[in-house]
C-alpha cells in the first residue's frame, strides 16, 4: 500500500528552541494513525508544519507522491489535506449549510469578476448545495440546515467540520484531539466513524489525542513525540508497554 | 553639525515620549485594545495642568501632576467598567473594542474643546493656547548651555514614573499578576486572578502615567486641546518599536524616534533642505517602516506573511 | 424671520448623501463583510479628488495655452472665463477623471495590502492611517497641486447650463445614479459566494485559509474596490465644490464615515446609506440653520462631534448591529435547498 504522507527527518527550530528535532513517519493510504506524546513534545507544531503554517528548517513532507513543505495553508488544503484544530473552527455568521458549502475549491461565484453575475455561478452553487445535503443528511445533520453554528453541540460541530472535508476530495485528515471536550461515549462514537469514513471512503487519518483509552482502540499503529523527536512507534498495545513510553509520560 | 543643545532637546523630548508611550504599551499587551483614548489622557493631563496654573492659579507642579495622575487613571477606569468590560460581556472582539474607544475619544476631545472654549471666554484668557512655566525648577547653566527648569522637572519624574512602574510591575502581587495577564491570559484566567479588579489597576496606571506625560509636554511645548492628536502618532510608532510588548523597548524607542525628530531633523535640513514641515513625514515613515518589516511579533496576529516572501521561516 | 431655501437644502443634501453613501458603503465593503479596520480612507477619497482637480484643470488650461497654474488667481480666473466654453470636454473630463479617478485608487489601495498583510488585522487600521496622513503632508507641501492652497477653478460638469438651480439639480441626478450602481454591484458582490468568503475572513481568517481560501489576494480585491469607490467619490465631491485643498482630507473624514457605517449598521449596504444620510442631514441642517441662530453657548460643530462619539459608544453598546441588522446572505441555494428537502419529505 501507499504512503500517502510522507515526513522525512523534518526539523523544526525556533531560535535556539528546537520543537521538532528529525521526525520521520509515514501514514499509508487508508491508514488511521495516532500521533501521541506529553504536552510540548512537538505534535501541534508537526502539524502545523505538514499543514502549512511553518516551513520546516530541515527535512521534507510528501503528499501523494508531491513535495508540500514550503506551500501556503490554502495551497495545502487545496492538495488533500484538511486539518481541523482542538476547538472546531466554524464561521459564526455563516449557517450550517454555508460553512459547508464554503469549503469546495475552485467556485465560479468566488472570482470577483463572476460574483456580481449570477448566472455564471448559479449553476455550480446548486450543485454544491445538493451535494452538501447529501452528506448532511448521511450524517444526521439535515435538519440542522439552518442552525446557528455557534448553537451546536461539540460533537456536531467536530461532524460538520468532518463534512466539510468530505465534500472536497481530500484524501488525508489531520485531527487535532478530536475527542477533546466530548463525552467518553461520544469520543468513542466519533472514532468509530472515522473508521467507517475510512472503510467506505477509504480516507486516511493522522490524529493527535490526549485521550489514549480512547484513541488506542481504533488506530492501526501510534507514533510517539518526546522533546520533538520520536520517542516510540508501534501498534497500540506495543506502544503502551513501551517502558521509556510511560516514562516520558509520567515524567513529563 | 550637532551642537549640544539639541542633545538636550532629544533627551527632553525622549524622556517624555518615555512616558507617554510605556502606558500605551502597558494597556495593549494587557488588553489587546488599542485604545484610542489614550490621546485623551495626554490632552487631558495638560489641560489639568492648565486650569490648575492659568485658571486657579496654582503653579505648583506636584499639585498638578498629582491632580493629572487622578484625572487620567479615573478616565481610565471609567472607560474600562463602563465601555470596555460591558462590551467584552457581550462578546466585542477588539475591533469592535477600539472602534468605542474611537468615539469616546471624538466625544472627549470636543468636550475638552467645549469646555476650555467656555472657559476661556468667562476667563478672559486665550486657553486654546497656553504655555506653562512651573516655578518649582530653576535653569541651571552649565558650561554655557541652558539646562531649562522643565527639563529638570521631566528627568525627576520620568525617573519616578517609570521607576514606581518598574517596582509595581516587577515587585508587587497585583504588578505580577497584571503581568500574568499580559503574558499568558489563559492560565492567568484559571489561576484565580482576580481579572477586573487588576485590569482597573492597570488602567488607573496606565491613564495616570500618560496624562502626567501630558502636563510634561505642555511645559516644553504650547497646550492646546489637540495635544495629544499631535503626539499619538510618534507614541505609536514608539510602542510599536516596543513591539507593543517589551517596556524596555519601548523605551529604547522612545530615544530612538526622539533622535530621529531632533537629531534626524536637523540633519536632513541642513544637508538635504528639507523643510520642518516634513517632520510628521519622517515619523510616519519610520512608523510604516517599522510596522511593516518588523511586524509586532505576536501582537498583531498578522497572517504567516509568507505569502509575500518565500522561504522566509516562522510565523 | 427664519430663511430656509428648501430646495437648496436638498439639492446640497442629495449631494453631500449620495457622495457620503458611496464612501460609506466602500468602507462596509471592507469593515462590515471583510472585517478589515481600515483607518485610512480619507487616502483614497483624496487621490480621486485631486485627481479629478488634475486633469480637469490643467487640461484646460494647457488647451488655452495659458502658463498660469491653477493654484494661482490668473489660472483660476482663466478657469472661470474658459471652463464652460465646451461642454462636451467640461463633461469628457468629469467622467474621465472618474475613471481614473477609480483605477488609480483602486490600484493603491491593492498594492497597500500587501506590505499590511504581515502587520495584522488590528494594525491595518493604524497603518492605512499612517499612510492617509503622509499622504496630506505630501499635498500639502508639493507645489504643483497648490501646496495649501490646493488647486481651485475646477469647472462644474454642468457650468455651461445657465439656470444655477437646474445645474446643481442634474448633478444630483448624477451623484445619485452613480451610488445607485455601486449600491447594486455591492449587493451583487455580497450575495454570492464571493459575500461568502468575505464573511468567513472576517469570522476567522486562519479558518478561511485552511479551507483552501487564498486570503491575501481576497483582502487586496476587497480593499481595490473599497478605494476605487473612494476615489469616485473624491471625484464627485471636487467637481461639486470646484476646489481641493489638503484640508479637506483629515482623518476627521474617515472616522466621519466611520460613524456612519456603525450607526446604519455593519455589513448592510442599505444600512450604510442610512448612516450616511442621517450624518449628512444633521451637517447639512446645522450648515444651514446655524447662521440664523445666532451665537450660542457651545460652538454647534463641538457640539455635532461630541455627539457623533457619543452617538458610536452608545450604537456599540445598546445597537450593536446598528439600525438595520445584518442580513444572511442571499443566494439560490436555499431555495434550492429547501426545494430538495421537500422533495425528499415528499418522495418518501
Amino acid at each position: 500500500m501507499r504512503n500517502i504522507l510522507e515526513v522525512k527527518d523534518v526539523a523544526k527550530h525556533f531560535g535556539g528552541v528546537k520543537a521538532l528535532d528529525g521526525v520521520t513517519l509515514e501514514i499509508p493510504e487508508k491508514g488511521v494513525i495516532g500521533l501521541i506524546g506529553p504536552n510540548g513534545s512537538g505534535k501541534t507544531t508537526l502539524f502545523n508544519v505538514i499543514s502549512g503554517f511553518y516551513i520546516p528548517t530541515r527535512g521534507e513532507v510528501w503528499y501523494n507522491g508531491e513535495r508540500i513543505d514550503g506551500l501556503n495553508p490554502n495551497e495545502v488544503f487545496l492538495k488533500g489535506i484538511v486539518r481541523t484544530f482542538q476547538i472546531p473552527r466554524l464561521f459564526n455568521s455563516l449557517t450550517l449549510l454555508e460553512n459547508v458549502i464554503l469549503t469546495p475549491p475552485h467556485q465560479e461565484g468566488e472570482r470577483i469578476l463572476k460574483a456580481p453575475i449570477k448566472s455564471a455561478w448559479e449553476k455550480q452553487e446548486i450543485q454544491l448545495a445538493e451535494k452538501a445535503v447529501y452528506l448532511l443528511k448521511k450524517f444526521g445533520l439535515a435538519d440542522l440546515i439552518d442552525a446557528k453554528v455557534s448553537e451546536l453541540s461539540a460533537a456536531h460541530m467536530k461532524m460538520v467540520e468532518t463534512v466539510r472535508g468530505l465534500i472536497t476530495d481530500a484524501r488525508l485528515y489531520l485531527l487535532d484531539e478530536p475527542a477533546a471536550g466530548v463525552a467518553y461515549t461520544t469520543a468513542r462514537e466519533l472514532f468509530s466513524f472515522i473508521t467507517k469514513l475510512r472503510e467506505e471512503e477509504g480516507l486516511a487519518f493522522f490524529i493527535i489525542e490526549h485521550r489514549l483509552e480512547v484513541l488506542m482502540d481504533f488506530v492501526d499503529y501510534v507514533y510517539v513525540l518526546h522533546n520533538g523527536k520520536l520517542l516510540s512507534q508501534g501498534k497500540p498495545d506495543e506502544v503502551i508497554n513501551d517502558p521509556k513510553v510511560i516514562e516520558a509520560y509520567l515524567g513529563g | 553639525m550637532i551642537n549640544p543643545n539639541q542633545i538636550l532637546t532629544m533627551v527632553h523630548i525622549g524622556l517624555i515620549y518615555m512616558v507617554l508611550a510605556v502606558p500605551l504599551t502597558l494597556s495593549y499587551k494587557t488588553t489587546k485594545i488599542i485604545n484610542f483614548v489614550h490621546i485623551n489622557f495626554i490632552t487631558y493631563g495638560a489641560y489639568m495642568a492648565v486650569f490648575l496654573y492659568s485658571v486657579i492659579g496654582l503653579k505648583n507642579v506636584f499639585v498638578a501632576a498629582v491632580a493629572a495622575f487622578l484625572l487620567g487613571g479615573m478616565m481610565a477606569v471609567i472607560d474600562n467598567v463602563f465601555v470596555f468590560e460591558p462590551l467584552r460581556r457581550r462578546g466585542a472582539n477588539v475591533v469592535i473594542l477600539m472602534i468605542a474607544s474611537l468615539g469616546l475619544w471624538i466625544f472627549y476631545k470636543y468636550f475638552l474643546y467645549s469646555v476650555v472654549d467656555a472657559a476661556s471666554r468667562v476667563i478672559k484668557v486665550n486657553l486654546v493656547s497656553q504655555l506653562i512655566r512651573f516655578e518649582n525648577f530653576p535653569s541651571l547653566y552649565v558650561g554655557g548651555y541652558v539646562v531649562k527648569g522643565s527639563l529638570l522637572m521631566t528627568i525627576l519624574f520620568s525617573f519616578l514614573l517609570m521607576g514606581l512602574l518598574y517596582i509595581i510591575l516587577q515587585k508587587t502581587a497585583i504588578g505580577k499578576a497584571i503581568r500574568a495577564i499580559s503574558d499568558n491570559p489563559g492560565l492567568a484566567e484559571i489561576s484565580g486572578i482576580p481579572r477586573s479588579k487588576v485590569l482597573n489597576f492597570m488602567w488607573f496606571l496606565a491613564g495616570g502615567i500618560a496624562s502626567i506625560g501630558g502636563m510634561l509636554w505642555i511645559t516644553y511645548a504650547i497646550a492646546t486641546p489637540e495635544v495629544g492628536d499631535t503626539l499619538i502618532l510618534q507614541i505609536f510608532a514608539i510602542a510599536v518599536i516596543g513591539g507593543l510588548n517589551s517596556l524596555l523597548w519601548t523605551s529604547v524607542g522612545a530615544f530612538i524616534i526622539a533622535a530621529a525628530e531632533t537629531i534626524g531633523m536637523a540633519l536632513l535640513n541642513q544637508y538635504f533642505g528639507v523643510p520642518t514641515s516634513f517632520k510628521p513625514f519622517i515619523t510616519f515613515s519610520t512608523l510604516l517602516t517599522v510596522i511593516i518589516a518588523f511586524p509586532p511579533l505576536g501582537a498583531g496576529g498578522g497572517l504567516p506573511y509568507r505569502f509575500i516572501k518565500k522561504r522566509r521561516g516562522e510565523k | 424671520m427664519l430663511q430656509f431655501d428648501i430646495l437648496g437644502f436638498l439639492a446640497s443634501w442629495g449631494t453631500f448623501l449620495g457622495i457620503y453613501a458611496i464612501l460609506s458603503i466602500s468602507l462596509n465593503l471592507e469593515v462590515g463583510f471583510t472585517g478589515m479596520a481600515n483607518f485610512g480612507k480619507v487616502a483614497f477619497y483624496a487621490i480621486g479628488a485631486y485627481l479629478g482637480a488634475i486633469i480637469s484643470t490643467y487640461t484646460i488650461l494647457a488647451i488655452h495655452n495659458i502658463s498660469s497654474p491653477p493654484y494661482t488667481t490668473e489660472g483660476i480666473i482663466a478657469l472661470g472665463r474658459y471652463g464652460g466654453e465646451n461642454p462636451a470636454l467640461t463633461v469628457g473630463l468629469f467622467v474621465l477623471s472618474l475613471i481614473i479617478g477609480f483605477i488609480v485608487a483602486g490600484v493603491v489601495g491593492y498594492l497597500l495590502t500587501y506590505p499590511t498583510l504581515r502587520v495584522g488585522p488590528a494594525f491595518l487600521g493604524i497603518t492605512l492611517l499612517s499612510f492617509g496622513e503622509l499622504l496630506r503632508i505630501f499635498l500639502q507641501n508639493y507645489e504643483p497641486v497648490g501646496k495649501t492652497n490646493g488647486i481651485a477653478g475646477i469647472p462644474h460638469p454642468f457650468v455651461w447650463v445657465a439656470n444655477t438651480a437646474l445645474r446643481d439639480w442634474l448633478y444630483v441626478i448624477v451623484v445619485l445614479g452613480i451610488l445607485a450602481i455601486v449600491y447594486l454591484y455591492a449587493q451583487r458582490v455580497v450575495n454570492s459566494p464571493f459575500g461568502r468568503v468575505l464573511k468567513a475572513i472576517r469570522d476567522d481568517e486562519t479558518a478561511a485559509l485552511c479551507m483552501g481560501k487564498h486570503v491575501p489576494r481576497t483582502k487586496a480585491t476587497v480593499l481595490f474596490i473599497g478605494s476605487g469607490f473612494a476615489g469616485v467619490a473624491g471625484v464627485l465631491m471636487a467637481f461639486y465644490l470646484s476646489s481641493v485643498n489638503p484640508n479637506m482630507f483629515v482623518t476627521t473624514v474617515t472616522f466621519n464615515i466611520w460613524a456612519m457605517v456603525i450607526l446604519g449598521g455593519l455589513a448592510n449596504n442599505k444600512g450604510a446609506i442610512l448612516g450616511a444620510g442621517i450624518v449628512t442631514f444633521v451637517d447639512r441642517i446645522l450648515t444651514f440653520v446655524t447662521p440664523n441662530l445666532g451665537i450660542t453657548a457651545i460652538t454647534p460643530d463641538y457640539m455635532r462631534w461630541m455627539v457623533v462619539g457619543l452617538l458610536i459608544v452608545l450604537v456599540l453598546m445598546f445597537l450593536p448591529k446598528g439600525l438595520i441588522p445584518e442580513k444572511p446572505i442571499d443566494t439560490p441555494v436555499w431555495k434550492a435547498v429547501r426545494k430538495l428537502l421537500k422533495e425528499e419529505v415528499n418522495g418518501e
